[in-house]
């Protein structure tokens, strides 16, 4: 049992191979019935050029195009390209009873072509073996009769592989994936980051609230900031609503308006003005209930008297 | 079982459970910060406006502001009598102009008006202000 490679049974899938009845997953080999191959001597450095060069290599070589994917990889100073339709394979590894979630890996048969150093017989009738490193499917007849044969085991089994997208057991596709994905991953972030700013915001006004604790000890207890609070905003509402008295009182006067006595202390206020005759008293009045001194009052004609409550 | 086969319902399903984490994470903060947060917000802006205030009514320099009131107009004017944070100003024979002066800065000292006694004598005017701060 082997921790760090690919321990699982590998099973060499050929057409004429009897129906299987296993109850792991394995490995399958494909025989050359299974794929078709090309090798190039390109100047290319990256498998990922290779790759994308793939479909033009097999063009007019194959039957349908659109339906084949393409496996490559370098060998020594060559690029081998291996076509193969998954949905073929697939459906030819159900009719063996190999069911698609019982498929670890798929391997090709030419990857191993170092390993087939005799022939290895299909069945009754065929062969694999390796002629100047690829592998091919020959008739037994073609065999010498004296030459040996070899045994298919795990041995065999090649580093790399593809493994099958699960095109039978999933039922989204690679777009849907990532679309999805990506959708749920962008909403994730933005709970996140929404979530952080709540966090982060709140941490600012502790922050906040820290330093002006610190700035002003004397208001650190609830007791003397209540206490502290109810006396100045007394002063403050007071202090106010005199200067606005004075404000509006000065506002007042207009031309053959003056103040004759005033007096203001911390709970009330009393004025007088003399008016230059009875109109212009008259029209002080009204501007004085207008500002809501209701106790402004004519006294002898022309003289306006307001008395009122701070 | 075979995961392999499976992996774009797991990649689907790890971003869904990540977002519902993350949504789970945001309403967890905002349940937990809003309340603590409109508290601690309503503090912050009274104790701003306790400081505020504080800085308005208990200004230590208010002493030295309230000596402008017996320079405002001339000496003869004027009796002055300020005693440690109490004052006391009797003005006579102001015109029109320097009353408003004077009433215009004592508005804008931030002291406590005690009496505030105006009178009009023919064509001047006396003034009585008691302050406290």
């Amino acid at each position: 049992m082997s921790f760090l490679g690919n321990s699982k049974e590998l099973l060499l899938a050929y057409s004429g191979m009897k129906k299987q009845s296993l109850s792991h997953a394995v490995n399958i080999m494909l025989t050359p019935q299974f794929y078709t191959l090309k090798k190039e001597s390109l100047p290319l450095k990256y498998l990922y050029q290779a790759k994308r060069i793939a479909p033009s290599l097999f063009d007019g070589f194959l039957g349908d195009s659109q339906k084949h994917e393409y496996f490559v990889y370098r060998e020594e100073d060559e690029w081998v390209f291996i076509a193969y339709d998954m949905e073929a394979i697939s459906e030819f590894l159900s009719s063996k009873d190999i069911k698609p979630e019982q498929v670890a890996k798929i391997f090709f048969a030419q990857q191993a072509s170092d390993s087939f150093t005799a022939p290895v017989l299909l069945g009754d009738k065929e062969a694999l073996v390796s002629l100047n490193d690829t592998v091919v499917v020959i008739p037994q007849g073609a065999l010498q009769e004296s030459s040996e044969t070899a045994s298919f085991t795990d041995a065999f089994t090649p580093g790399t592989g593809v493994t099958p997208q699960g095109t039978h057991a999933s039922v989204l596709s690679k777009k849907q994936t990532i679309g999805l994905a990506a959708f749920f991953t962008l909403f994730a972030f933005m709970f996140f980051i929404e979530g952080w700013m709540y966090s982060h915001d709140s941490q600012e006004t502790q922050e906040e609230m820290q330093i002006l604790l610190e700035d002003n000890p004397s208001l650190q207890s609830q007791y003397s900031r209540d206490s502290i609070a109810a006396k100045y905003k007394t002063i403050d509402k007071n202090e106010r609503r005199k200067r606005e008295v004075v404000k509006t009182l000065a506002g007042m006067i207009f031309k053959g308006v003056k103040v004759s006595t005033f007096q203001m202390n911390e709970k009330n206020f009393k004025v007088e003005f003399i008016c230059s005759d009875a109109k212009v008293a008259q029209r002080l009045v009204q501007l004085a209930k207008k500002s809501e001194f209701n106790s402004a009052k004519t006294i002898t004609g022309n003289v306006v008297h307001i008395e009122e409550k701070l | 079982m075979n995961w392999k086969l499976y992996r774009n319902e797991l990649i689907v399903a790890a971003s869904l459970v990540l977002m519902l984490s993350t949504l789970i994470y945001k309403n967890s903060q905002i349940s937990s910060r809003s309340q603590e947060m409109s508290s601690l917000k309503h503090t912050v802006t009274e104790f701003r406006e306790l400081v505020s205030l504080q800085k308005t009514w208990a200004n230590k320099n208010i002493s030295k502001k309230v000596d402008k009131l017996e320079k405002i107009v001339s000496q003869s004017k004027v009796k002055w009598s300020k005693k440690g944070k109490k004052l006391t100003a009797v003005y006579k024979g102001l015109d029109p102009k320097e009353l408003n002066k004077l009433i215009t800065t004592i508005l804008s000292m931030a002291v406590q008006i005690e009496e505030l006694k105006i009178a009009r004598n023919s064509s001047s005017y006396d003034v009585e202000f008691k302050c406290k701060w």
